[in-house]
């Protein structure tokens, strides 16, 4: 009898006489992602121009969180800084077509040069005990901003104004919205071999237990700065999309590339999805972008401390996230046959206990 | 069961004889480990020959846990060597030992929380142990489990195990390394008398298939029964290193558990001649069996 | 040059304070407060209010701050970090990252983002020595900062409650079995810790302008400051407040730096001791 399981676990077998089997347990997390990212695919044939700038924000925050799982959900390591590698995106592609370059070199130079920049911080900073590791990485997002800012980088202050180039093709918001899409399915498709392999293998053993995963042989070190360098490659590419997308942006304050605010959001939204599935981040960067726009529309004043609320909220009644909440009330007891409402009873009991240990 | 070693395999009982015309596979020169200013270990030197079972006790704060950190190298030595094989790795990181094939388990068990136990052994099979696809790791992740006896309990996740399970999850991991020296600590605690016999009988079987293991535990009846030789660790010093019955009749090791009073009542009970011999295993009668877990 | 060291230690002890709260809630709890900054601000709203329309002195302010604050983080710790205090670190971070978004947020929302201060007769009273010219205001505030850390240092140590705390730090369960609340325990900690936020607002209040939109800075100052300092004890934040003002008041003079690099300074500075000394200059292991 297969069961659910956590989507990054390789695999799970099923009777117990018989040579155990692999089963397909755990396609479901990634085949729903591609179902949901299809669905979305479907907003441009709307029509509705309001919708699409929506969604296109909401599929970037998703591309956003896919990056970010695979240093913070996947290897454990609470990174804080990666809005970084987003705004290291935004000002390669602006400076190259400030200097009349290919728009498509600035998209593969991007996360080569936000690669290359996340494996020399992350050299000196995956050496750090949790906390420092957090802080270090949002001050070096911080500082760069900063530095951009009062280095007048690409313009005065930093603040990028761009004329768009000319291609030979019509550009449109649609062709923005599916060059995120493309962006975040490749992600998808890439994160789930990830996990499927060796590398994804060591980086749930690091996360589990660090000081085991060393005694079975595991490179701890390389693995995180691993982790953490393609943690910065969908993040840039998704910054260099967005300089051309929006081609006028400031390096900080609200909305800016190296706004803290848009790192703590892709945590919070891979946190409420689920840290460490497939599917998580994409479920949570729908939900709280979507909460988001609505609530600063619908409640202006409010909706800064809506948002510090729910993530209040998160935190104490679903820090797990959604995905394992709900592979946690399914979850069916080992060899023993039970009805799912049985079952979704003493998930809940689980669920509340697993609550309750996180408190005094 | 197949077992991939380098070296050519030698049973227990051969051990001892092939192990003294062999070079030792793992030798600690003069090793100190100080934390702050307090020596947990000191000028620690011992090899443990191929092949062979070595036995490590002392009473709590020996140093018993620390020696083994630093074997299998989650501590740096202060000072001293580490060889293995003959070759220095006292630099070497932890799991660069582990590669090398050297395995070791935790006091305090550490199993992968989320996985289930199949998934925690397939680790170790497939880093340390050199499986290069997942498949042929699973394979020999079956086929350790089975020998430690949790092959039907494969698809439990780790947090969910018993105290005896999870010393045997740990167990599995190492063997799932296929490893040179293994090195066992304290996998007896918390376990009953029957648990107890399975273990011991688990680690001669283990040895008997040419793992050279090193083992540190408390429950002395376990120790003496699967040890072909026994060091003694006290304040972080050797204080005895010889073959069972040798090592337990030693009055500093004595001294060392019971104290200078009791070693006093032993000397005078000797020289009373009252010594009784209950089984054919060399054990001490009186003062190490109140230690036991009390059984006839 | 004798003008930056005056500038120096009148801004290092400032500092201090405000980075004392932060480090003891992360030295006994292990709970990095993001709302740390958006407590000082509070603290500076409640002192500004208390002067603008209490009419007390603005010494008095920097106490009603403390003493609204201490009530303020009593209660956040109780209901809602209580109840995540056993769980990863990352879950913690979250939370209170969330509380201090409600908290600046709500602050921006009902009193908008424009500056504040607390302006008196004697606010720019000064003494000139040595052609450096010594704001006295600022000196108070320094010595206050000063005081606040030798009492925090003393009420850890010589105190039954202190004591407590301090145990709770070193060992929560072993704090338990000894009759300790843990749930009280860690809700005095935020108390005092929110207090001393609260303190270093009304000072804040009084030597230079706030507002909302400062609340993260004083967050990152805070942890900056700690982490140069390390934790072992309260005077550690003092160390870490002269090292943190000495990178901000001579790091521009650096040729190529200028100024508006405030944070980048910061960290750089952060990174490379933490690399050098990860336990910070005067950090221990515990703290006491």
């Amino acid at each position: 009898m297969a069961r659910q399981t956590q989507d990054h676990e390789i695999v799970t077998d099923s009777a117990t006489a018989a040579a155990p089997r692999e089963s397909r347990a755990w396609l479901w997390s990634p085949g729903l992602g591609v179902v949901v990212l299809a669905v979305i695919g479907l907003v441009p044939l709307t029509g509705d121009q309001s919708a699409l700038s929506l969604w296109t924000f909401i599929v970037m925050y998703c591309v956003l969180a896919q990056g970010w799982n695979l240093i913070g959900g996947f290897a454990g390591r609470a990174a804080f800084g990666n809005v970084a590698f987003f705004g290291i995106g935004a000002y390669t592609v602006a400076l190259l077509l400030e200097r009349n370059q290919s728009y498509w070199l600035g998209l593969v130079l991007a996360p080569v040069i936000a690669g290359l920049f996340a494996f020399l911080l992350g050299l000196p900073v995956l050496r750090l005990r949790g906390h420092y590791f957090g802080i270090a990485t949002l001050g070096v997002a911080e500082a760069l901003g900063q530095v951009v800012q009062s280095k007048n980088v690409g313009a005065p202050s930093g603040e990028i104004s761009l004329t768009p180039p000319s291609l030979n093709f019509q550009v449109s918001n649609a062709l923005f919205f599916y060059g995120f899409l493309a962006l975040s399915l490749v992600t998808l498709l890439g994160t789930t071999w990830l996990t499927r392999s060796r590398f994804g293998y060591a980086l749930v053993a690091i996360r589990e237990n660090e000081q085991a995963a060393e005694a079975l042989g595991i490179a701890t070190y390389w693995y995180k700065v691993g982790a953490f360098v393609l943690s910065a490659l969908p993040t840039a590419v998704a910054g260099g999309l967005f300089a051309y997308w929006q081609l006028s942006f400031d390096p900080v304050g609200e909305g800016g590339a190296f706004d803290v605010t848009i790192s703590v959001a892709m945590i919070l939204m891979t946190v409420l999805g689920g840290a460490g599935t497939i599917l998580g981040p994409i479920l949570g960067a729908i939900i709280i972008e979507y909460l988001d726009q609505y609530t600063s529309t619908a409640f202006t004043t409010i909706h800064g401390p809506l948002l510090g609320a729910l993530i209040v909220l998160v935190t104490i009644f679903l820090p797990q996230g959604l995905v394992r909440l709900v592979q946690e009330l399914m979850r069916a007891p080992v060899g023993v046959k039970q009805s799912y409402p049985m079952r979704v009873r003493q998930g809940v009991q689980r669920v509340t206990r697993f609550l309750a240990s996180n408190g005094i | 069961m197949s077992h991939a070693s380098s070296h050519p395999t030698a049973s227990s009982a051969q051990g001892q004889a092939l192990g003294q015309a062999q070079p030792p596979l793992l030798e600690l020169e003069h090793v100190t480990k100080r934390f702050g200013g307090l020596p947990a270990v000191e000028d620690l030197s011992f090899s443990v020959r191929q092949g062979e079972v070595l036995g490590m006790i002392g009473p709590n704060g020996a140093g018993k846990s620390t020696a083994i950190s630093l074997i299998g190298g989650a501590l740096a030595p202060t000072a001293g060597t580490v060889r293995f094989q003959g070759r220095d790795i006292t630099g070497l990181a932890p799991h660069r030992r582990a590669q090398l094939g050297i395995a070791r388990t935790f006091q305090i068990t550490q199993p992968f929380a989320q996985l289930d136990i199949r998934e925690n052994v397939i680790v170790g099979a497939l880093f340390a142990g050199h499986e290069r696809s997942r498949a042929a790791a699973a394979q020999r992740a079956d086929a350790v489990l089975e020998r430690v006896g949790l092959a039907r309990k494969a698809r439990l996740k780790g947090e969910e195990l018993t105290v005896a399970d999870r010393k045997r999850l740990e167990m599995a991991r190492a063997l799932a390394i296929h490893p040179q020296l293994l090195l066992l600590d304290e996998v007896m605690a918390g376990l009953t008398l029957r648990e107890v016999g399975e273990a011991v009988e688990l680690i001669r079987e283990i040895n008997q298939s040419g793992v050279t293991v090193l083992v540190v535990e408390h429950v002395m009846r376990a120790i003496t029964g699967v040890s072909d030789r026994i060091l003694v660790l006290h304040h972080g010093r050797k204080i005895a290193e010889d073959a069972p019955d040798v090592v337990l009749s030693d009055p500093r090791v004595i001294e060392a558990y019971l104290g200078e009073r009791y070693a006093r009542q032993r000397a005078a009970e000797q020289a009373r001649g009252a010594r009784e011999s209950e089984r054919g295993t060399p054990e001490l009668p009186t003062p190490v069996d109140t230690w036991k877990e009390g059984q006839a | 040059m004798a003008q930056y060291v005056v500038n120096w230690i009148l801004l290092g002890c400032f500092y201090a304070a405000i980075g004392l709260g932060f480090s003891l809630i992360w030295g006994i709890m292990n709970i990095v407060n993001l709302a740390q900054g958006s407590l000082v601000i509070l603290g500076a709203y409640v002192a500004y209010w208390s002067y603008s329309i209490l009419h007390l002195n603005p010494f008095l302010g920097i106490l009603t701050a403390m003493v609204v604050l201490f009530c303020v983080g009593y209660t956040i710790q109780y209901l809602a970090i209580n109840r995540v205090i056993r769980a990863p670190i990352l879950v913690t971070f979250m939370m209170t990252f969330g509380l201090a978004l409600l908290i600046s947020n709500l602050l921006q929302a009902f009193f908008t983002g424009g500056y504040k201060a607390i302006n008196t007769p004697y606010s720019s009273a000064g003494i000139t020595l040595l052609g450096a010219r010594i704001p006295l205001l600022n000196v108070a505030v320094a010595a206050i900062a000063v005081m606040l850390t030798a009492l925090l240092s003393f009420f850890l140590s010589r105190t039954r409650v202190g004591n407590a705390i301090l145990a709770v730090g070193m060992d929560r369960d072993a704090a338990r079995l000894m009759g300790v609340s843990l749930a009280r325990t860690y809700a005095l900690t935020f108390g005092i810790g929110a207090a001393l936020a609260g303190a270093a607002g009304g000072m804040l209040a009084m030597t230079l302008q706030f507002s909302p939109i400062f609340t993260g800075q004083y967050t990152l100052f805070a942890f900056v400051i700690v982490a140069l300092g390390g934790l072992g004890t309260p005077w550690a934040a003092l160390a870490g407040g002269l090292l943190f003002a000495l990178a901000e008041v001579f790091g521009p003079l650096i040729p190529g730096v200028g100024f508006g690099l405030d944070t980048a300074i910061a960290f750089a500075v952060l990174v490379l001791v933490l690399i050098l000394r990860p336990n910070g200059l005067l950090g221990r292991p515990f703290y006491a």
